[in-house]
């Protein structure tokens, strides 16, 4: 098991729905990751900014990506690979 | 305060509620047995960096303790407020979790935010637990009250995700309610008529019922009072010699007795309060005086996001040996100014500091008066006076509070403090003050 806090850009495609954002694929590094399933989003303030928080998974790891609206930069902060 | 007084109490409880967001989060938590640190995700070492959490546990969460173990933790012993190493060693294949509080507090928002908009009065007991009442909302019938409670646990379920789940009590009033919640976990709802109150409580535990604790129970089962059954038996005189006004609560309590007025929090309260346990002892006067102005800012803070002011000021202040001492004072104008209310607090507590202290040096105190814990409330509450101060120091500073509020509404408490208070550093908790800010 591999549970890692971080805080690094990620390239991330995402599905427009409505007011709602869906992740489908996130790319870190060489890494390609398809999202299976998003499991729960929340948002909250960082100083001046709001910033969505999307948990996602796939059929063999668990990301959770942050979304800042301001400069609409998404950030991998942490990473489960059971 | 009846059975029968024809109201219609609803109870929602969250089933372990820390771990099963984070199930919910993250898939491949569930069914294995977790454990939700009480250090948040900002004392990880380096903040936000790569940092490794399970496998190679950062050095301050073998300090921390547990605050939620999922179901499965807790079938190998893991309880609440246990110590991380302890947790760790009755079961070793726990994983720690780091305690996220804005996911939290959003899940908390969401189910009240659910219950506001099927009930008529709400009263957030806890974190993950509300109180409703739903006699209208319900028909005023205990059917209408059942296909209700499943409703609104349905929508919690969509709302909040279906692992993260809830046990829903329906009863005559709030003592009834929160019994019947607990009674069957998790994803339970249950429902007692005023008629089966009586033989429902009977078959309760005496430990299951909130308010009577771990020493008062041993209490009891001194006087051999070890179930409802037997506790029923006592006469209320009795019961009032040995616990006094307690002894009333007893005795209705095992009668399925209880309140069923709510205090909504929509409404306006009787008392606003703020306390603080500090991660080390205070033996500095003017450590304990900058702590309770970084404290009663947080109070009036809360006072004027109320559009209230407060004429009544109480202190409280636990002392490292564990004991304690209260004070209060009313005042003849109303204040909500945090500077102004330490300033009545502060000549409350001074003398008390000074009374036991050994060495006389100024800022010294002894360590027997060593501060541990200091809370500041406000009560006697008023309507905020919205005209303009005569004085043009008043109207300067009313003017700052109502600019320093709009920072404080918009980033949470905290966004801002004095300058005399950035030692105070108030660490963030898992179930915390820090995301109180407007959405």
């Amino acid at each position: 098991m591999q549970h890692q806090y971080l805080d690094e850009p990620v390239d991330v495609t995402v599905l427009f729905s409505g007011r709602r954002v869906r992740p489908i694929k996130v790319i870190w590094g060489r890494t390609v990751f398809v999202v299976d399933k998003l499991n729960l989003v929340h948002s909250a303030r960082e100083g001046l900014d709001k910033v969505f928080f999307f948990s996602v998974s796939s059929r063999d790891s668990f990301m959770q990506l942050r979304l800042n609206c301001k400069n609409l930069e998404w950030r991998l902060i942490e990473s489960f690979v059971p | 305060m009846t059975a029968t007084s024809g109201k219609i109490i609803l109870h929602l409880d969250f089933n372990t509620y820390f771990a099963s967001v984070e199930q919910q989060a993250n898939p491949f938590l569930r069914g294995k047995p977790i454990g939700i640190a009480g250090k948040g995700r900002e004392n990880l070492q380096g903040g936000f960096g790569r940092v490794t959490v399970n496998g190679l546990n950062p050095e301050r969460f073998k300090r921390s303790v547990i605050t939620t173990a999922s179901r499965q933790a807790k079938r190998s012993g893991v309880k609440t407020a246990m110590a991380t190493w302890e947790a760790l060693k009755i079961c070793p294949d726990l994983i720690i979790i780091p305690g996220d509080p804005r996911k939290y507090a959003q899940i908390t928002k969401r189910f009240l935010q659910i219950l506001r908009s099927n009930c008529d009065e709400v009263e957030q007991f806890s974190t993950d637990e509300a109180f409703a009442n739903i006699t209208t909302a319900s028909g005023g019938d205990y059917l209408g009250a059942t296909l209700l409670a499943e409703r609104i646990r349905n929508q919690v379920r969509d709302d909040c995700g279906e692992v993260a789940t809830v046990s829903i009590g329906v009863g005559p009033n709030k003592l009834v309610a929160k019994l019947a919640s607990e009674s069957v976990k998790p994803n339970g709802l249950t429902v007692i008529t005023p008629e089966a109150v009586e033989e429902f409580v009977l078959g309760r535990s005496l430990a299951d019922v909130c308010g009577i604790g771990p020493r008062l129970e041993s209490r009891l089962g001194a006087m051999g009072v070890t179930s409802i059954a037997t506790l029923k038996k006592v006469a209320l005189p009795i019961l009032l010699r040995e616990f006094k006004q307690y002894g009333l609560f007893l005795y209705q309590a095992s009668r399925g007795i209880g309140p069923d007025y709510l205090e909504d929090d929509q409404a306006d309260p009787l008392s606003i309060g703020q306390s603080y346990t500090f991660p080390y002892n205070l033996s500095n006067e003017l450590e304990v005086k900058t702590n309770l102005l970084a404290l009663a800012d947080r109070v009036a803070w809360r006072l004027r996001k109320q559009g209230l002011a407060a004429k009544k000021i109480s202190v409280f202040v636990r002392w490292d040996s564990f004991s304690g001492w209260s004070g209060s004072r009313a005042i003849k104008d109303p204040i909500y100014d945090g500077r102004e209310l330490t300033d009545v607090g502060w000549s409350m507590i001074l003398p008390r500091l000074r009374s036991g202290t050994i060495n006389t040096k100024p800022g010294a105190m002894s360590f027997e008066l060593a501060v541990r814990q200091l809370g500041i409330s406000v009560s006697d509450l008023i309507q905020l006076d919205t005209a303009e101060p005569l004085l043009k120091k008043d109207q300067k500073k009313k003017n700052t509070l109502l600019a320093l509020d709009k920072v404080s509404a918009k980033f949470g408490t905290g966004s801002w403090q004095r300058l005399s208070t950035l030692c105070t550093v108030f660490k963030e908790r898992v179930s915390g003050w820090h995301y109180d800010h407007e959405d």
